[in-house]
């Protein structure tokens, strides 16, 4: 994988480059707009970190130029305006993702492989948040302690739910959406049973629930 | 006296009234004075007048004098009684000491006119006549009665003014007061004034005397809302510009974890790194604290919330796992209300993170919402040690810690919360969650639902 980072602070720049290259990515690292538009030109990359806060052509400039010539290429922007007029500014001008700095490294490796997946289309065959990990194709779930185990479809839907968005609170109305089809009666405590037998088959911390609110599976382990 | 005095010399109000008062009192003297001076004047000469006018009806219907017995006529009063005699007799009078018997002994030679004398221990006015036959008439009144109705008629005339005298004071105090109150109003609207508060003051209806001041004083809001402006300004920049380095640092410590190091290595990076976490919370929020106090107009939306409890919950829920805190919601009934999204969600993410900051491992944290008559309560409370009354007032104060706390936060929270309540018109009010053993902390927000009618669901 090719990413061009352009990032003009070299303290950042530099440690980003490093642990891309930690994370086994090539990267190519320049500092102004007009560097990176001739890069693009010459080079084909599989993704493109941008700041917005560039010397000579802004960041945002940069990405109408690099859309303005139907370059498609996997874009997100690391910068530390956060206005909302910015973000929506890069979300709208064709970004694909927005992170504000300061950020974790591994959040910046996170949203790069969620931009990489979504972009390449490969639809995904796993959900995991790093407790759990659930099959979608042969419906299984597995754990730490208890690999492989099968679900019905309707624990299977549940899970599937809660995994989407692992760390989202989904409240019982939720999960019955999720559980039954337009005009299908809602059993009374079906989201308690399921959760309940869920948690027999998987161990008690695979589904948290929130007081008064619902229930989630954590965001990572 | 003295009180009165610091008053006369502080306040024009003061010296105003009584200024108009002394103004008034001295004129009333002086023209009391002189309406009594020629009330007086103008009695004598009436008195004058009818000596003159019995001498000339004397003379011109020629009447001869008979001069009465002893005995009284009915009405008769000698001491106003008007005599009238031949100045002739006056000799037949010689050595009469008694003033009522007529006739008395004036001195036989007095010229024609005017005069007034002293006759049997009496003062009298006398008016001398020469009649067309050659007789000399004399006509007399005692001078006593004289002037005691003169001095009442010229005291009938200083009434208008007695009277005109306590209504003018009240008439000018009550002016002055009225004339005076646009600058009280102006006072207490300045005052009750909220702190953000800087736009200027309306001067459209004052008076023009004191409009120049309101303008000087408008200048100096709109100068100090600037400075106020700028300072908040660099804040965010400063804060801002702080992102970069900060991100570079915590990105190098990441790295750096990442590569294999002896175990002290390991457990020297370890606080590096949390102190690097903490900048950066601090940083954020700084800039939390300077946009909650910018004036920048927020959009309104109506908002669950419920659904703000939620998103805070999905992004704190790690830190109350990490303290094995028991955290959720009390209560089925979520409430809608008219506010801006982001503030709501702020303000109430810095409560919550305070909460499950300052419970210890184990505890439990509860937000709920109500609804009492349009006003919406939002509630969060703790398990902790609470805050005292004392320290209640302080703990908004921007990086203000309690006593004896380990707890790494940047001091803000509470800050952030007021700000934003500040900015919403909201109210902010601490408690204990356990009123008889004084501990907990329990802070309730009660904010108006806003303008729309908005139909409450239930949600879970």
């Amino acid at each position: 994988m090719r990413i061009l980072l352009v990032e003009d602070d070299p303290m950042i720049g530099d440690a980003i480059q490093g642990a891309l290259s930690d994370a086994s990515y090539a990267t190519d690292w320049v500092k102004n707009g007009l560097t990176a538009l001739s890069a693009l030109q010459t080079q084909p990359y599989d993704l493109v970190l941008l700041d917005l806060g560039l010397p000579g052509k802004d960041g945002l400039d940069v990405l109408d130029s690099i859309r303005a010539r139907n370059n498609p290429v996997p874009l997100l922007i690391i910068t530390a305006r956060d206005s909302l007029d910015d973000r929506l500014r890069g979300l709208d001008g064709g970004a694909d993702d927005y992170l504000l700095k300061p950020f974790d490294m591994a959040e910046l490796l996170a949203r790069m492989r969620a931009v990489l997946r979504r972009n390449g289309g490969s639809a995904q065959s796993l959900l995991d948040n790093g407790v759990v990990a659930l099959d979608l194709v042969s419906k299984q779930a597995s754990t730490a302690e208890n690999p492989d185990v099968q679900l019905s479809s309707r624990e299977f839907a549940l899970l599937q739910a809660l995994l989407i968005r692992p760390g989202a609170i989904l409240s019982r109305s939720e999960l019955e959406d999720r559980l039954y089809g337009w005009g299908n009666e809602v059993e009374s405590n079906a989201v308690e049973f399921l959760i309940h037998s869920l948690r027999r088959k998987l161990g008690n911390q695979v589904i948290k629930n929130v007081r008064g609110m619902g229930w989630m599976v954590s965001k990572s382990a | 006296m003295d009180g009165f005095k610091k008053r006369l010399s502080d306040s024009v109000q003061v010296r105003l009234s009584v200024a108009l008062s002394l103004a008034i009192l001295i004129v009333a003297v002086l023209a009391g004075m002189f309406a009594f001076v020629s009330a007086l004047d103008e009695a004598h000469e009436m008195q004058d007048d009818t000596l003159r006018q019995v001498a000339i009806l004397f003379d011109r219907q020629q009447m001869t004098l008979h001069y009465p017995a002893t005995e009284k006529i009915a009405g008769d009063d000698e001491e106003s009684r008007v005599i009238v005699q031949y100045l002739a007799d006056s000799s037949k009078a010689a050595g009469n000491h008694d003033d009522s018997v007529i006739p008395l002994p004036f001195s036989t030679t007095l010229a024609d006119g005017l005069s007034t004398l002293n006759i049997a221990g009496e003062d009298f006015r006398a008016l001398v006549r020469t009649t067309a036959r050659g007789e000399r008439i004399v006509v007399a009144q005692e001078t006593g009665v004289r002037d005691k109705e003169a001095r009442e008629s010229a005291l009938r005339s200083l009434l208008p003014f007695l009277i005109l005298f306590p209504v003018l004071l009240l008439v000018v105090s009550d002016l002055v007061h009225k004339l005076f109150r646009p600058i009280a109003t102006l006072s207490d609207d300045l005052d009750r004034r909220d702190k953000q508060a800087l736009h200027p003051i309306d001067e459209h209806h004052l008076p023009t005397e004191i409009r120049p001041f309101v303008v000087a004083i408008n200048r100096l809001l709109a100068r100090v809302a600037q400075s106020m402006e700028t300072q908040r300004r660099f804040i965010a920049d400063a804060a801002h510009e702080l992102r970069s380095p900060m991100t570079a640092l915590s990105l190098q410590a990441e790295r750096l974890k990442a590569t294999p190091m002896p175990t002290q290595a390991v457990e020297r990076l370890l606080p590096l790194s949390c102190g690097i976490e903490r900048s950066r919370k601090l940083i954020d929020q700084l800039l939390a604290l300077a946009a909650a106090q910018s004036n920048a107009e927020r959009p309104q939306t109506t908002v669950s919330v419920h659904e703000v409890y939620r998103r805070v919950l999905e992004d704190l829920l790690p830190l109350a796992e990490r303290k094995n805190i028991d955290i959720g919601v009390e209560g089925t009934e979520d409430v809608q209300l008219v506010i801006n999204e982001m503030d709501l969600l702020i303000l109430v993410k810095n409560l919550v993170d305070n909460a499950i900051r300052y419970t210890p491992c184990g505890g439990r944290v509860d937000l709920s919402v109500a609804l009492a008559q349009e006003i919406v309560i939002l509630q969060v409370k703790d398990s902790g040690p609470g805050i005292t009354a004392d320290e209640q007032v302080r703990v908004f104060d921007p990086f203000y810690r309690s006593v004896g706390t380990e707890e790494a936060g940047s001091g803000l929270g509470l800050s952030i919360v007021r700000a934003i309540a500040e900015r919403t018109g909201a109210g902010v009010r601490l408690s204990f969650s356990d009123e008889t053993n004084k501990r907990g902390l329990c802070v309730s927000i009660e904010l108006k639902r806003g303008s729309d009618q908005i139909p409450m669901y239930h949600s879970v």
